[in-house]
């Protein structure tokens, strides 16, 4: 396609899908009947309001939710990144008794809805005495360090089954163990696969709601998704806009994470190759 | 629960990469293999298994989470028999859900290809418009979105307006039970971002020879697209998916938090797992909830394997035998 | 995750401490049941007892709300602690968003936090299965106070004769509509009193000479419908059954469908816009309806969204047919370890002047009659002043509270919201719809 084409196309297609997000923009900017009467996406006055009010609201400043959310969300991608490309290069590259049940318990465990698994989880964890310690992000955290999460542990399974055998083979003729071609082959060869994982594990924990709000129950503790359900009690307050405010502020650090990333995440699955 | 949706499926490779060349060396690891394997074990067995065989004993029993858990009644297959048999709102969740899977996800991953195709040349800030195609996928599911969302589709909101521009009446769309699931998925579609890159990756996969090679043949955008995208790009295509058809039965968040909690207008956008919430949470109806969550995960597992049966006749693997 | 310093080798009832199953059980089931809840309980036993040994006693409360009623709680909490060294508060609130379904996992694992607020949509459920302390012997020998209340609004805490939580806030049924609009078109306003038919009538007026339709179509309103039914001699539910028939049901679709046809109300799409809104939304707010059902507490948050003045009345008919209805208790958790602190805590919350003041209106006017008319004194919000002279009005007239509502309540809510929309889509005729809902919600409350 030539080029101011394919500008104009994309410029016209970035501008539908982000309509909502800019009206979200001028929104989070309106005073709080504007909100109310003004649906258009100008405000009549820019107010920065919400933002201050916003990040004040609590006892607690918005500035120690992102700092737990941060925090959250970085120990869960160590976790997921470290523990499921153990478990994958385990079923993906290693020859074992019973790999293939292991590989099928694990697909089976990426198909329940968790909704079932909250309370039976929920009085785990408890039982384990992890509920409401000091730091109660245990029960949040631990399960990543364990390669709970099936899906990272498939993802990477997968990337890593596009790592030509011969590499292996070669190394193995030369005598090398496992664990040397696990050091020296397969990690270096699996960064995108732990990119994509990194990239993916941080903006969900970024955004999980349910888990963190059951097991987090001092306000000082509440990360950003907890913190922004506050402002909207639908029996008597609500802060929209300030909960908007709030919103496309913890958009950033995701954003950012992701433009970071994305070259990395591109270039890496072209390196591996699908090749094959 | 209210968890945003899970909008990344993972990246490429289709099962018959696995298949190895004939001369490969045979050895058993046993040990090195659970080596490896054993954290995945440990939270398998500690973490895992527990609550699933739980919420699966859970399914034969009336259990209504407020009473202790030892004192969950048996009740048999009554749970799934009343599935099957006397809840025709079962059944109304499982049309809405198929529904939804069938046109929400090819559509999706159209627009995520076609974006990704858009997207796939160097180009002055092809990083930024990268990143601005994935931000819907960042709100995942929160309340803002939902606002949002409500606010562009109802009767006086800006889609009609765009719509009044070409002289087109529009309906009260979220508001309206014969378009709410539409709605929905409109914002399933909206949120393309993680196929979209996935697809990048792949097209990058794509050897630029194929292309030169076909232009010396004399073959158009079209034919090259067909000829050597498609195919090409077949297993990322399947990936996509596998995983997008997962996570469309899976649809949760964004049902939730459009209808808030409730499926309606009149349960138009009652989702599978939306009705297995509220079964298990508002009706407190565990039991019945982990025997909906056990005939889910069979279907799904099934579908999952229909697919993966089905690739073999369309996904070509550039590795495979033969080739 | 509410206590830091956990119980010991108590016996306390407490959800995850029951002991499984005996292993006697020869059949496969209860084998299955055993191996797998052993290993969750095992946890439990070691996780130990109370913690009074130091003087130091830690409660747990949680509530749902916005930040100013966070604001609030903290301060009467405080005042508490501060007069009573040695007690000490874990305070947990957040939006209704999720309460309940964390509420309930906290109870499955025998977590429920001491002292929980709770409504009448739910208390039913909790208390028929124990999980709330029954009330009624501290209220026998004078440790929890209600000799202040409003005889029929403590009346409504009581399940199955066990007083399931303290009521925090009366509140009534409230219709909002909007004075500025009516006053400049010269149109009279509506009256407390008025019947249904006049009242459907003043609406039609209201949307032909305004253009603004005059009512939200309460159909689908548990609450609107429950008012009429009361007036019809009927009620929600009546013991352990549905106090109404199918034909009172389809009588109230009827009527509505009758106020749609006339013009007296939204179309379809803007009546469920008002349904599933939540209340700084609500249709008399954003100037797509005239008049909007509610309670009458929630007047200052309407008023807060919108420049035009409100005024409020009771819902058409005989306003007997309301009664103070408890908008929120305060209930202690049966399995908690420090039971009597907790009710005590509790007592001084809802009877202590200064505690009342702090408090103010902002789970609906105070229980206790005298913390509520020093209250009503001092407030100087106009919408929250309109308000308590509503109810003030009303109060008088108030008949006896019909029974809480029975476990499975929430679900009755939402098939007759569903029922209703069925109509109001004219999808459904009215006697179909009122037939689905009536077996829905009989299904629903488990009656045979």
């Amino acid at each position: 396609m030539r080029r101011p084409l394919r500008y104009a196309a994309l410029i016209l297609i970035v501008a539908v899908v982000l309509y909502p997000l800019v009206w979200m923009v001028g929104t989070s900017f309106k005073s709080p009947e504007e909100i109310v009467n003004n649906i258009g996406l100008i405000p009549q006055h820019v107010t920065p309001g919400n933002f201050t009010e916003g990040w004040h609201k609590f006892d607690v400043g918005f500035g120690r939710f992102f700092l737990n959310s941060a925090m959250v969300s970085l120990l869960t991608v160590t976790g997921n990144v470290v523990s499921c490309l153990l478990a994958a290069y385990a079923l993906g590259r290693l020859r074992f008794r019973l790999r293939g049940v292991w590989f099928a318990a694990m697909i089976a465990t990426l198909l329940l809805p968790g909704h079932v698994l909250i309370i039976p989880q929920y009085i785990l964890f408890r039982n384990l005495g992890w509920v409401g310690g000091d730091w109660p992000y245990l029960p949040l955290l631990v399960p990543h360090f364990l390669a709970t999460e099936a899906f990272f542990v498939f993802l990477m399974v997968q990337f890593m089954r596009g790592i030509p055998r011969e590499l292996d083979e070669a190394a193995i003729i030369d005598g090398a163990s496992p664990y040397r071609i696990f050091r020296h082959v397969i990690l270096p060869l699996s960064r995108p696969a732990l990119v994509t994982t990194a990239i993916f594990s941080f903006i969900w924990t970024w955004n999980d709601f349910f888990r963190q709000l059951v097991y987090l129950s001092d306000l000082k503790d509440y990360t950003v998704p907890v913190a922004l359900t506050l402002f909207i009690d639908s029996t008597s307050e609500s802060a929209v806009g300030p909960m908007f405010a709030m919103s496309l502020l913890s958009l950033v650090p995701v954003f950012l994470f992701f433009v970071a990333f994305q070259r990395l995440l591109v270039e890496g699955i072209n390196t591996s190759g699908l090749k094959g | 629960m209210h968890t945003p949706a899970r909008t990344e499926p993972p990246a490429p490779r289709g099962p018959a990469a696995t298949r190895r060349g004939p001369g490969r060396v045979r050895r058993r690891e046993n040990l090195p293999g659970y080596l490896f394997l054993s954290p995945w074990l440990l939270g398998l067995t500690a973490i895992t298994a527990v609550p699933m065989l739980l919420s699966l004993y859970l399914s034969f029993t009336d259990y209504d989470v407020l009473t202790p858990l030892s004192e969950a009644r048996w009740v048999g297959w009554a749970n799934y028999e009343r599935m099957f048999t006397s809840d025709p709102s079962y059944w109304h969740a499982v049309r809405v859900t198929v529904t939804f899977a069938l046109i929400a996800v090819p559509l999706k991953l159209a627009a995520a290809l076609g974006v990704a195709l858009l997207l796939n040349r160097a180009f002055r800030g092809v990083g930024l418009f990268r990143g601005l195609f994935y931000l819907p996928s960042l709100l995942g599911g929160s309340v803002a979105l939902a606002i949002v969302w409500v606010s562009m589709f109802n009767r006086d909101g800006a889609f009609n307006s765009l719509l009044a521009l070409f002289g087109i009446q529009g309906a009260p769309w979220v508001n309206d039970p014969k378009w709410a699931l539409e709605t929905l998925m409109l914002l399933a579609i909206w949120q393309f971002g993680a196929p979209m890159v996935i697809f990048l990756a792949g097209l990058k996969q794509v050897p630029a020879e194929l292309y030169e090679a076909a232009s010396v043949d004399g073959a158009g955008a079209w034919r090259r697209f067909a000829h050597i995208t498609l195919p090409m790009l077949s297993p990322v295509i399947f990936f996509n998916l596998v995983l997008e058809t997962i996570h469309g039965f899976q649809g949760f968040t964004s049902a939730f938090v459009l209808s808030n909690g409730t499926g309606g207008p009149v349960d138009s956008t009652l989702m599978y797992t939306l009705n297995l919430y509220i079964n298990g949470f508002v009706r407190l109806d565990m039991g019945y909830a982990s025997a909906m969550a056990w005939v889910f995960l069979l279907a799904i597992g099934l579908i999952t394997v229909v697919l993966f049966r089905t690739g073999r006749f369309w996904v070509h693997y550039s590795d495979s035998e033969g080739h | 995750m509410s206590r830091t310093t956990t119980p010991r080798g108590d016996a306390r009832p407490t959800r995850a401490h029951r002991t499984p199953p005996p292993a006697a059980h020869t059949s496969r089931r209860r084998l299955l049941a055993a191996a797998l809840t052993v290993p969750l309980l095992l946890g439990a036993a070691a996780c130990g007892d109370d913690s009074s040994g130091g003087g130091k006693t830690e409660l747990s409360v949680f509530w749902w709300g916005a930040e100013a009623r966070a604001g609030l709680t903290d301060q009467a909490l405080d005042l508490y602690a501060r007069k009573h060294p040695g007690v000490t508060f874990k305070k947990t609130w957040q939006a209704n968003q999720g309460y309940f379904d964390k509420l309930a996992t906290l109870t499955a694992g025998g977590n429920a936090p001491d002292i929980f607020q709770i409504d009448d949509n739910y208390i039913a459920e909790y208390a028929t299965r124990n999980v709330t302390l029954d009330l009624m012997p501290y209220k026998n020998d004078g440790r929890l106070d209600v000799s202040k209340f409003p005889e029929s609004l403590w009346q409504y805490g009581v399940v199955d004769g066990k007083l399931a939580g303290v009521a925090f806030g009366e509140n009534t049924q409230g219709l909002v509509f909007d004075k500025t609009l009516l006053d400049k078109h010269k149109l009279p306003a509506p009256t407390t009193g008025m019947s249904w038919d006049a009242f459907i009538a003043w609406a039609e007026n209201v949307s032909r000479t305004t253009k603004v339709p005059g009512t939200q179509d309460p159909s689908a309103d548990y609450k609107a419908f429950w008012v009429w039914l009361r007036q019809q001699g009927k009620d929600l539910y009546k013991g352990k059954e549905l106090g109404f028939t199918e034909q009172d049901a389809a009588a109230w679709f009827e009527l509505w469908k009758g106020a749609r046809e006339r013009g007296a109300t939204p179309t379809a799409d803007v009546i469920h816009e008002g349904n599933v809104t939540d209340v700084s939304k609500q249709l008399v707010v954003t100037g797509k309806a005239a008049t909007s059902w509610v309670w009458a507490n929630q007047m200052p948050e309407l008023k807060k969204n919108t420049a035009d003045e409100l005024g409020v009345v009771a819902y058409p008919g005989d306003p007997s047919a309301q009664w103070a209805r408890a908008s929120m208790y305060f209930s202690v958790f049966r399995g908690s370890p420090h039971k009597d602190v907790a009710v005590d805590v509790i007592n001084f919350l809802a009877n202590d002047p200064e505690a009342g003041k702090i408090l103010g209106t902002d789970r609906g006017l105070p229980s206790n009659l005298d913390v509520r008319k020093q209250v009503a004194d001092s407030v100087t919000d106009p919408a929250m002043k309109q308000s308590i002279a509503v109810e003030a009005e009303l109060v008088t007239e108030f008949g006896p509270p019909p029974v809480v509502p029975l476990p499975g309540h929430s679900e009755v809510k939402t098939e007759l919201t569903k029922a209703a929309e069925e109509v109001q889509y004219g999808r459904q005729t009215p006697a179909a719809a009122a037939t689905a809902f009536h077996a829905a919600a009989k299904a629903a409350i488990g009656q045979g």
